[in-house]
């Protein structure tokens, strides 16, 4: 479980974070969601450990990140962001590797190896290993990724030790094909003892693959609540439009259709 | 296009065939010049002068002296110079994640001159007072200091929300360097005239002041500096990613800055100390490794300091042989093949290649 107690983040006299408490259940699929400007980017890098809070504890598993050490802390969380570029080409393989470098030294074991092949097989990118990352397209670049923080995480050796994968809008530059490959994979993740926690901007996207919401809103949890607590009214307060149901007939699943 | 012009070799088989073609380079370099030896008379001489041999009494005691004193300081001083400009420029660009970064633009060579050059011209008269200027750490010490921080001030400027602007960085370059210039050359406008002769020349990159108190310090921080750099190969790589990205791999990024800018000045100040700017080697260097091979910074660092190695003993026998009996300063011959390959890969980042050597 990621814990967030009384989270608050203050630069200058802005309150960018007003005391966010928030329990993340164990693998489970966690959606943060809100208008721009909510505080969710800030709320994700202190949740990560990248950034600490102005006041408040982020605990994994009853554990303070602040206690585990770098190197502990990178092989029990990975984030992929929005779009990373490279600066100069390296294989595709290459750049999955790096999700290694937390678990070894000077060389590469055969172990490592054999992870970098299976999460380059799970994104689909294993006949593309050897593409130089810059020439591969956006959708193929996430995968790349994707892969990168799967094996940064990998730790089959030790199972049922928790690992989090957290997601920075990772589906926000991609076609519809590669957001569903990407969530799906990451769904998937679940039954391997992973936590996701995400940032999602769609929220029929989000409510299709999350078990628990948190709604920002102006630095403060508006709800925090599994997908029968996110009401008509709510997303109207939070997202200042107007939300109407419709009803997917094929899948019988509701949806959202917002107007301003 | 994967492969294309790519060596198939692996990254330990290039390093080695490096290592070979440096020690032919190194023979050769030892056996060209006023002085001509054959490969036979350094091997002996290197015998004798590591005290494997005993010296023959009667023996040509000139062709000796010249070959230890003057010939194998020299080699051996254009060898690590040529190393450190080659890793200093892959350090530069991994961490201004850009291929036209090197100690000549990031102001780290011109830095280092005019610490060097203060204490040249001043030294004598002030309490840093010693005898022999490049004997002393004072000198060193300056050129350090002084690299630091035009390295320090190019690369603040440049580097905003954990990005690299290119443009910044080059216009900070010129500033940093354009003062740098301007002040080694108003030492030299107040120095006396031997002295004047000297900096200028010696502003120009030069081997001739190879002697073996200066060539040991200078390979002592070398070494150090190496093997201590080696370390960061897999930071390097994944600073590539970004910042950010590096620091979720567990890569304590601000540390890392700033122990890879203290190293590299080391070195490359050290260096410089000694036998004046020499720009575009850590350019060239870094940049063929990454066309011929790959742009991972394990195997970059290592081959640079190869690569830089031996392409400053050829430059270096060029410079003894084009014009006999005098010598060209070394830094003409690199800006002569440098600055045509730095507009190159400029023309090729404007050209927006989201990435470089694919």
């Amino acid at each position: 479980m990621v814990e967030l107690r009384d989270i608050s983040f203050v630069v200058g006299n802005k309150r960018i974070l007003d005391g966010v408490n928030a329990e993340l259940g164990e693998r489970r699929f966690n959606v943060i969601l809100g208008p721009n400007g909510a505080g969710k980017s800030t709320l994700l890098k202190i949740a990560t450990g990248m950034s600490r809070p102005t006041s408040g504890v982020v605990r994994y598993a009853g554990v303070d990140v602040t206690t585990l050490g770098k190197e502990r802390l990178a092989t029990t969380r990975a984030v992929l962001s929005q779009h990373v570029e490279l600066a100069f080409a390296l294989p595709a393989e290459d750049v999955v590797m790096m999700g290694r470098y937390p678990h070894y030294g000077r060389a590469p074991s055969p172990r490592d190896r054999e992870i970098v092949g299976r999460a380059l097989e799970i994104v689909g990118m294993s006949d593309r290993r050897a593409q130089p990352y810059p020439t591969l397209s956006g959708g193929e670049r996430q995968k790349v990724q994707l892969a990168r923080v799967l094996a940064q995480i990998w730790n089959y050796d030790e199972p049922r030790i928790p690992k989090y994968l957290f997601l920075d809008e990772p589906t926000s530059s991609l076609d519809i094909h590669y957001q569903i490959h990407l969530l799906d994979v990451a769904r998937g993740l679940l039954d391997f003892d992973c936590t996701v926690v995400a940032i999602l901007h769609d929220v029929n996207v989000a409510l299709h693959y999350g078990d628990y919401f948190l709604l920002l809103s102006e630095g403060r949890v508006a709800a925090a609540t599994d997908s029968g607590g996110i009401t008509r009214e709510l997303l109207e307060r939070v997202f200042r439009v107007r939300a109407h149901r419709v009803l997917d007939p094929e899948a019988g699943e509701q949806l959202w259709r917002f107007t301003l | 296009m994967t492969e294309r012009g790519r060596s198939r070799l692996g990254t330990g088989q290039v390093c080695l065939l490096l290592g070979a073609l440096l020690i032919v380079a190194a023979v050769a370099s030892a056996c060209i010049g006023a002085f001509t030896f054959t490969p036979g008379q350094v091997a002996h001489y290197l015998a004798q002068g590591l005290g494997w041999q005993a010296i023959p009494v009667g023996g040509n005691e000139l062709g000796r002296r010249v070959f230890l004193e003057l010939r194998l300081p020299r080699v051996i001083l254009a060898g690590v110079t040529g190393a450190v400009l080659g890793v200093s420029g892959t350090l530069m660009q991994g961490l201004f994640r850009n291929p036209i970064v090197e100690p000549g633009l990031a102001g780290t060579s011109a830095g280092a001159a005019l610490g060097a050059a203060l204490v040249f011209v001043f030294g004598e008269r002030t309490t840093l007072a010693f005898t022999a200027p490049l004997g002393s750490f004072a000198v060193p010490a300056l050129a350090f200091a002084g690299g630091f921080v035009a390295t320090m001030l190019v690369y603040r400027l440049s580097v905003s929300f954990g990005k690299v602007d290119v443009f910044t960085l080059l216009l900070a370059g010129i500033a940093v360097n354009a003062v740098c210039g301007a002040g080694t050359g108003f030492l030299s406008y107040v120095a006396r005239d031997p002295q004047a002769r000297n900096i200028t020349f010696w502003n120009l990159g030069t081997f001739t002041t190879a002697e073996w108190h200066g060539v040991t310090l200078v390979t002592v921080c070398f070494a150090a500096g190496f093997a201590w750099c080696m370390r960061y190969g897999k930071a390097l790589n994944a600073l590539m990613l970004g910042e950010a990205e590096a620091g979720y791999l567990g890569i304590d990024t601000r540390r890392l800055t700033l122990m890879l800018l203290v190293v590299n000045t080391l070195m490359v100040a050290v260096a410089t100390a000694m036998v004046g700017v020499i720009a575009f080697i850590g350019l060239v260097v870094p940049h063929v490794l990454r066309m011929l091979k790959s742009s991972d910074y394990t195997f970059l660092l290592p081959a640079s300091a190869l690569l830089g190695a031996v392409v400053m003993e050829v430059i270096d026998i060029v410079a003894r042989v084009l014009i006999p009996p005098a010598e060209l300063p070394i830094g003409i011959i690199t800006a002569v093949i440098g600055a045509p390959v730095f507009l190159w890969i400029l023309m090729r980042q404007r050209r927006g290649l989201s990435g470089f050597y694919g």
